[in-house]
């Protein structure tokens, strides 16, 4: 990597940014993962590993969940967008200078963040709790390299037309650095109190909402026609997922804190907004599962199909949830238990990690140019983590409804700890499976680029026959 | 690129867009910045100081730059006999909290009564001030306002400190910043909600709470007690102390982390803490083989766990 | 951009566009993934329809609310009536006040149901209730909190004299915007895909 820092342009091969950001997203998930087991094992066994201060729950808990976010999924996102959005230009990448540095800087920007949120240097903010200048590494160093390179691969694309896919990673890129900016303000400003709160969440909803959960959805927008051939289902859903993903997922900010002293009206439009979350839901999964029309033995026979389609599968329980948990009358039982872990988890590791595996699976073959070393890893991949993870959500449901039921009647909260614990254990094997899985993974994806069978030109990966 | 939808696409995402933030963020900023802070703001913003996470005075959270909350019972000029008032002492180069940088965030009439009677624009940072939360009348109604006990009363934050002494101070600010650093946070949340749940966990906040304070560390994902008004369900600091040397001490199933490397080096009466030594004696406990746990240690003075506690006490 | 009124539905675009639109469509892949020309499924129609409807009915503020001092104005009333000092404790006591609000009748019936009191709760707020309704203060403004009654922590709309309301309203501005803000929705997105081809013309993909 670091001899192609300081290459000229066109000595880099096509593809090296996304293989670096593949395989640094696979690194991350790794690590986000055992970080995940780790803690899950203190909330089990909370004399596991005691006494040290850097192994602290306190300590790691967020360093599980930035590292994951930011680690493993957006890399993953920042890897299919090196690939896909020159693919759907019909052109090169803009710069793969850029793109190396951008996955050099995120890696270094993103370790030390990480290495200081872990020490405790932490702004006190959930999911914005880095420290305000790292949050300008990362909106600077970061999220504005890979949008110039999307935005100007869409501009120089060879093709009239912006495919979906590039619409929402144009958009996506440009809507998640105003999200840092904005999001970060109570930082940047010291803006205190209830503007301080609700920004914290304003933030924390919008990363998701415009970020994460529409690259997910513009991944599969790519993958699925792609591998099975089949034209997108329409254009025109396409476009009522886009505008609703841009208006009403950037509004709905306030119904995290539901149960807070917010302006009464503010908590009442949001609600109705978090309801219509499920507008691009359903014109997301109905465009994809009509698409797969007349290729569903792939579901079974082909990977990257199986997590896609996994994936967008994951997306109806995902928005259902999501948009109902967030209602006044829901809301009140299920606020801040391990219902909303469940749910968290179900948007990142189930719906927004399938999508990504796929295409970082995908990804790899088509720019190395080998076929996946070995399909059966592939496989136990997916059903570890979806064993897993299904494990976790499953488990931690059943906590949430249990710690509901504890804060509505009152229950002295000793307890519902008590009652937790069996769902705790479960959480922590869940999460083990996941890790496990993954490990697998990064052997699988290594091995792929040192002894996977080659493709030849002018094909596909999932054409050629498995044959390990 | 005269193509389709992209010219009409791109205006209609910069409107979409706008209106969004237009009714999320211009709406609410103005609703919010209306509001007036309450004495539990004013109390909370003095006692916590400028910020409660990262800052550049304090930028590896080790509780620097946070003032002391000290409790006098005699004046500090003077020496004679006074009600018992909670002072806030900002001691040279402390920065203050916004409140007292940005008055206007106090809202409308506790500005006012705070600049005037208060005299809050007089206090210095350079210099070092005493700050005290006072009432006053204001249009008809009993307004809490801040008071620069340095300008009205003359009282110097050395003075303060010397006429409360260490048995009446409480290092609440610094302790919020071990809250934030140690991730308490991440388990126990500040905020009983609005539905039944208060009558476990004391009142929700008021609209006017927070002003001034930051991070307000609010937490979302519950899996310990609410601590907003714990100091008031539990006013024991012996109790407090055991639990956070090892909760199992006092609380069997508790599954918080042990706090025990809070205690630092040495106990308060300046022996060195035997960690080794207590975990082996906790763990015979444990096993049967002790009739009681080992003693758990005083914090010392200076140390973190003394300042966690004062904070946790103070959540009332 | 051409409105027909004769037909408006069909295209906001004219048969140039349109036609201009179908070649480029044809003649290229669109950036290697074809895209068919198909529109919403009716049922998927009837599905964000159903959505928008829900959301506004499932988000009124009914469920999760604190309880009232104007919930137990009427228990209070009753609470040193002879006929309830008669009963020999106070178990009895509150099923007798219970009983007969119950049978009077009143809309408050469910919360009162969700928010049951014994008659040592109602002795701790009787004192602060009759203060207020001597004071002739707005009693559902009022939240009844363990053994204290305080101002409910909302913040509504502004009266005339200069208060502002503390009652959760099952409408306020909020949903109002959100009935704005839906319709604005509906019509950009209806501007801009009526910009596409008709839906009854299909692309004829070339691999």
């Amino acid at each position: 990597m670091l001899k192609y820092l300081f290459s000229k342009e066109e000595d880099i091969p096509p593809g090296t940014a996304a293989i670096f950001f593949g395989f640094s997203s696979i690194v991350w998930f790794v690590l986000g993962t055992g970080l995940g087991s780790f803690n899950a094992a203190k909330l089990a066994f909370p004399d596991f590993v005691t006494g040290i201060e850097l192994l602290s729950f306190g300590h790691m808990r967020q360093v599980h969940v930035l590292a994951v976010i930011l680690g493993w999924i957006s890399m993953a996102f920042a890897m299919t967008m090196m690939y896909i959005t020159p693919a759907l230009g019909n052109t090169k990448l803009w710069s793969e200078k850029l793109g190396v540095w951008n996955c050099f800087l995120w890696n270094i920007g993103l370790g030390l963040g990480l290495f200081l949120l872990w020490n405790g240097v932490s702004s006190g903010r959930e999911y914005s709790d880095m420290p305000w200048f790292i949050d300008l590494v990362v909106i600077f160093g970061v999220l504005f390299p890979l949008g110039i390179n999307v935005w100007m691969t869409i501009k120089n694309r060879r093709t009239q037309g912006i495919y979906t896919t590039n619409w929402f990673f144009g958009a996506a890129t440009f809507m998640v650095i105003v999200v840092f900016l904005v999001g970060n303000m109570p930082e940047f400003f010291n803006l205190t109190g209830l503007t301080e709160a609700y920004l914290t969440w304003w933030f924390a909803h919008n990363v998701l909402g415009l970020w994460i959960t529409p690259v997910a959805a513009a991944i599969s927008y790519y993958v699925v026609p792609k591998v099975t051939g089949n034209p997108l289902y329409s254009h025109r859903i396409g476009h009522l997922h886009f505008w609703s993903v841009v208006v009403f997922y950037s509004t709905p900010a306030a119904h995290h804190l539901m149960s807070a002293p917010l302006p009464e009206w503010l908590k009442s439009f949001a609600s109705v907004e978090g309801v219509l979350i499920l507008v691009p839901a359903i014109a997301f999964v109905s465009n994809l599962l009509l698409t797969m029309h007349g290729k569903w033995r792939m579901f079974v026979e082909n990977v990257e199909i199986k997590y896609t389609i996994t994936g967008v599968l994951l997306a109806i329980p995902l928005n259902m949830q999501g948009g109902f948990q967030q209602t006044r009358a829901i809301n009140w039982y299920v606020h801040g238990t391990g219902w909303i872990v469940a749910h968290a988890h179900l948007a990142l590791l189930g719906f927004s990690t399938f999508l990504e595996a796929a295409a970082v699976y995908y990804g790899l073959q088509v720019l190395l140019r080998r076929k996946v070393y070995s399909l059966s890893l592939a496989n136990f991949h997916f059903w570890m983590l979806l064993i897993g993870f299904s494990t976790y959500w499953i488990s931690m449901t059943i906590a949430g409804l249990i710690q509901g039921a504890g804060k509505i009647y009152e229950v002295p909260y000793i307890d519902v700890v008590i009652a937790e614990h069996p769902y705790m254990i479960a959480r922590w094997v869940g999460g083990t499976m996941v890790f496990i899985g993954n490990v697998v993974w990064m052997y699988n994806m290594w091995m792929t680029a040192r002894a996977g069978t080659p493709i030849p030109a002018g094909r596909l990966p999932h054409e050629l026959a498995y044959e390990r | 690129m005269a193509f389709r939808e992209y010219k009409i696409g791109s205006r209609m995402f910069a409107f979409a867009l706008g209106s969004s933030m237009m009714i999320t963020l211009y709406f609410p900023s103005k609703d919010i910045a209306s509001v007036q802070a309450t004495e539990t703001a004013l109390n909370r913003q003095l006692s916590f100081g400028r910020i409660g996470g990262f800052s550049v005075e304090d930028p590896f959270l080790k509780g620097q730059g946070k003032p002391v909350t000290v409790y006098l019972n005699k004046d500090p000029k003077t020496g004679s006999p006074i009600e018992p008032v909670t002072a806030y002492v900002y001691p040279v180069g402390v920065p203050f909290p916004s409140g007292l940088r940005h008055p206007r965030i106090l809202g409308a009439g506790v500005k006012d009564l705070s600049l005037g009677q208060g005299r809050i624009a007089d206090a210095k940072e350079s210099s070092g001030a005493v700050f005290v939360v006072s009432a006053a009348g204001f249009n008809g109604k009993t307004l809490s306002y801040i008071e620069n006990a340095t300008a009205t009363r003359g009282w110097q934050p050395s003075e303060a400190l010397a006429a409360a002494g260490d048995a009446n101070s409480r290092y609440i600010g610094s302790g919020k910043i071990m809250f934030v650093r140690e991730g308490c946070w991440w388990c126990h949340t500040l905020l009983p909600e609005e539905t039944q749940d208060w009558q476990y966990f004391g009142a929700p906040p008021m609209l006017g709470d927070f002003n001034g304070e930051s991070p307000t560390a609010f937490g979302s994902d519950r899996k310990a007690p609410d601590l907003l008004h714990v100091a008031s369900r539990n006013s024991s600091r012996e109790w407090m102390t055991m639990h956070f040397y090892n909760p199992r001490l006092v609380q069997t199933h508790s599954i918080m982390p042990r706090y025990d490397y809070l205690w630092g080096e040495k106990d308060a009466a300046g022996n060195k803490i035997d960690y080794d030594k207590w975990r082996a004696e906790y763990n015979e406990y444990i096993a049967g083989k002790r009739v009681y746990a080992p003693e758990v240690p005083q914090p010392a003075a200076e140390s973190e766990a003394r300042k966690l506690i004062d904070f946790v006490m103070a959540l009332k | 951009m051409a409105w027909k009124f004769d037909n408006p539905l069909v295209s906001l675009a004219d048969d140039q566009q349109n036609a201009a639109a179908r070649g480029v469509w044809e003649g290229e892949s669109l950036g290697g993934i074809t895209e068919d020309n198909n529109r919403l499924p009716v049922p998927v129609v009837g599905l964000l329809i159903l959505t928008i409807v829900t959301s506004f009915l499932v988000t009124f503020p009914l469920w999760g609310q604190r309880p009232t001092a104007a919930l137990y104005e009427d228990y209070i009333a009753l609470m040193d009536s002879p006929q309830v000092q008669a009963l020999p404790d106070d178990a009895k006591r509150m099923q007798y006040i219970v009983d007969t609000v119950r049978a009077k009748g009143t809309a408050k019936q469910p919360q009162l149901d969700r928010h049951p009191l014994s008659m040592d709760d109602l002795r701790l707020i009787q004192g602060q209730v009759v203060e207020l309704q001597r004071q002739g203060a707005r009693m559902e403004e009022f939240t009844v909190l363990g053994n204290r009654l305080v101002l409910a922590n909302f913040e509504g709309n502004w009266r005339a004299d200069g208060t502002r309301e503390r009652v959760q309203p099952w409408w306020d501005k909020g949903y109002t915007i959100d009935v704005f803000y839906i319709i604005a929705f509906c019509v950009s997105v209806i501007v801009v895909v009526k910009r596409l081809p008709p839906y009854t013309w299909q692309p004829k993909h070339k691999h």
